[in-house]
């Protein structure tokens, strides 16, 4: 590896502490920690605007960026599978999210499996979901890990131990984590989200102009030299039908990974949820221009670079330095921030869902908050572990990532509008969605389609044809969600809420 | 009359993204600057929240929000 650039590097080191510094100060009240609902969910206070900075910061990472512009540099076009991804997981949560952000506060649920223990009655589900949260939630956590790793490496080799570094940010991101709980990356994302449009913009405006003269001669020349990268290709493993169904399934699998889910779960009214289903799409705008930049880095940077670090070696070339610092910072605080949300999702999964659920029951309160807050630490130091020991067996996990959030989708979504549906049918459901995935997966027959959409549809048919079996028990009986959803009750129960 | 213009507003962004997304699959023509799949694609991150819109201010007309 190069030597790297001092001045980036000190940039890059002094953001880093300063966003760390802040999440600190923005868990200087007691009040932050005081409990579960509190520490994980901000005591669901947050309006439109501040659930939009938190939703965005959670789901434009380092990883996005890095990720997107190293397979727009390798596969082209297949890169903006991203764009109708997100688009239409906002469209669709659009539909259901108001629905269960209204049943999590009238019930005061944290999580999306302690919405699913409450709506099947059912803990062997909800710890079913938690499982597959964190097991799949671990290693994102270890993707943002790379990506801050992948920064310092370029800016830092000469200058610093890039392991020591990584390790202590990530440490001090834990703790801030467990002192501030979701108010310390909440504050901090103004500052990423802010940062990051001002840098994506000024890039992909700069950019062409140093290196092309401008944006049109520039997709002149990639039409002329590499118009395989405007396209995607008809078939292949990777063609259009991938791209459509990863696009589909993905879309419908985002709300359900637990960091989402906490970010939703912040809000104060279903009202202001409603509004960021509405603009969370314009985010977008700036993935859009990021798979530009993987085009530029295919033009300008030399044969046999690492696609992984396409955009670094971009920004390294282009501009050294000050503007050099500050993208890196960029890129440094969507690693971090996004990481300590994960963080606290995956915590509050294993405390309520595996330890309470399945362990010990009768904890409550005080102790459990404590726990909560805890794993914290567990979590990110078994990121660590596998990021920095054994990278390799992550790597399949990470790929099957979106296919094994996505099979909770029955039991989380569809279990909003479907009254009758069984514990048991979606149950099942899920164990078969999984096992279809990975056996797909590991046997390399998804012909050309994406894998979680064999699991997915496997899943939905188990759910259909194995319900009316057990339909007879859940048709007469019913609890509090049920109630909620579906009741004639509910509907006073509300209007007394509102009045009150 | 209303419920038709909610279920086209509801399908159209998968239409559009998904459905007809072979068909822009193209280089050409190059609109704003943009190869005509990127502009697609483009086109319907702005159009998308239009549909939300349309879709909230139904519902709110019929009474369906709290």
């Amino acid at each position: 590896m190069q030597q790297g650039n001092l001045t980036a590097l000190s940039i890059t080191m002094f953001v880093i502490l300063t966003v760390v510094l802040i999440g600190f100060l923005a868990g200087r009240d007691k009040a932050t920690r005081s409990s579960v609902e509190e520490w994980s969910v901000g005591g669901r206070r947050f309006g439109g605007l501040l659930v939009w900075f938190l939703v965005g910061a959670d789901l434009y990472t380092a990883y996005t960026f890095l990720g997107l512009t190293s397979t727009a540099y390798t596969a082209g076009s297949l890169a903006f599978f991203a764009i109708p991804y997100s688009v239409l997981a906002y469209f669709i949560s659009y539909f259901f999210l108001p629905k269960l952000w209204k049943v999590a506060n009238q019930h005061k649920l944290t999580t999306l499996a302690d919405y699913a223990r409450e709506r099947f009655d059912s803990k062997l589900l909800s710890s079913l979901i938690a499982i597959v949260g964190v097991l799949m939630l671990i290693p994102y956590i270890c993707l943002q890990l790379s990506g801050i790793q992948d920064t310092l490496q370029v800016a830092g080799t000469g200058f610093i131990n890039v392991k020591v570094v990584v390790i202590t940010s990530f440490l001090l991101v834990a703790l801030y984590t467990f002192f501030s709980g979701i108010k310390g990356p909440t504050y901090t994302a103004i500052i990423k989200d802010v940062l990051v449009w001002a840098i994506m913009l000024f890039m992909v405006v700069s950019l062409p102009i140093m290196h092309f003269g401008g944006w049109d001669p520039m997709v002149d020349k990639i039409v002329t030299e590499a118009p395989q990268l405007l396209t995607i290709p008809n078939e292949g493993p990777k063609g259009i039908p991938w791209f459509i169904t990863a696009s589909f399934v993905s879309a419908l699998a985002l709300f359900m990974w637990a960091h989402a889910a906490t970010g939703v779960f912040t809000a104060k009214s279903a009202d202001a949820i409603r509004k960021n289903a509405l603009f969370l799409p314009l985010y977008n705008i700036v993935l859009i221009l990021v798979v530009f930049l993987g085009f530029i880095a295919f033009l300008v940077l030399p044969d046999g670079t690492d696609p992984r670090f396409a955009l670094l070696a971009l920004i390294q070339t282009s501009y050294g330095g000050i503007g050099q610092g500050l993208a890196y910072s960029t890129i440094a605080l969507a690693s971090l921030i996004p990481c300590s949300i994960m963080a606290i999702g995956a915590s509050n999964l294993f405390a309520n869902n595996i330890y309470r659920d399945l362990i010990n029951p009768k904890v409550k309160g005080a102790k459990l908050t404590m726990i909560t807050r805890g794993m914290v630490f567990v979590v990110i130091g078994l990121a660590l572990l596998f990021g920095l020991v054994f990278p390799q067996a992550l790597v399949s996990l990470q790929l099957l990532g979106v296919s094994g959030m996505v099979q909770i989708f029955p039991a989380i979504v569809i279990s909003l509008f479907w009254r009758n549906q069984t514990r048991e049918a979606t149950i099942i459901g899920l164990l078969v969605g999984l096992t279809v995935t990975f056996t797909v997966y590991s046997t390399g027959t998804s012909l050309g389609i994406y894998e979680g959409f064999w699991g997915l549809m496997a899943n939905f048919a188990s759910v259909v044809v194995l319900n009316p079996l057990f339909v007879k028990k859940a048709k007469f009986s019913t609890n509090a969600v049920k109630d909620y959803l579906f009741g004639e009750k509910s509907n006073k129960v509300d209007l007394v809420r509102k009045g009150a | 009359m209303k419920k038709i213009l909610m279920i086209l507003l509801i399908a159209l962004p998968f239409l559009a993204q998904l459905v007809v997304l072979p068909f822009a699959n193209r280089i050409d023509p190059i609109i704003f600057g943009l190869p005509f799949l990127q502009f697609w694609l483009f086109l319907w991150i702005v159009l998308t929240p239009f549909c939300t819109f349309g879709i909230y201010q139904l519902q709110k007309s019929q009474g369906g929000l709290d």
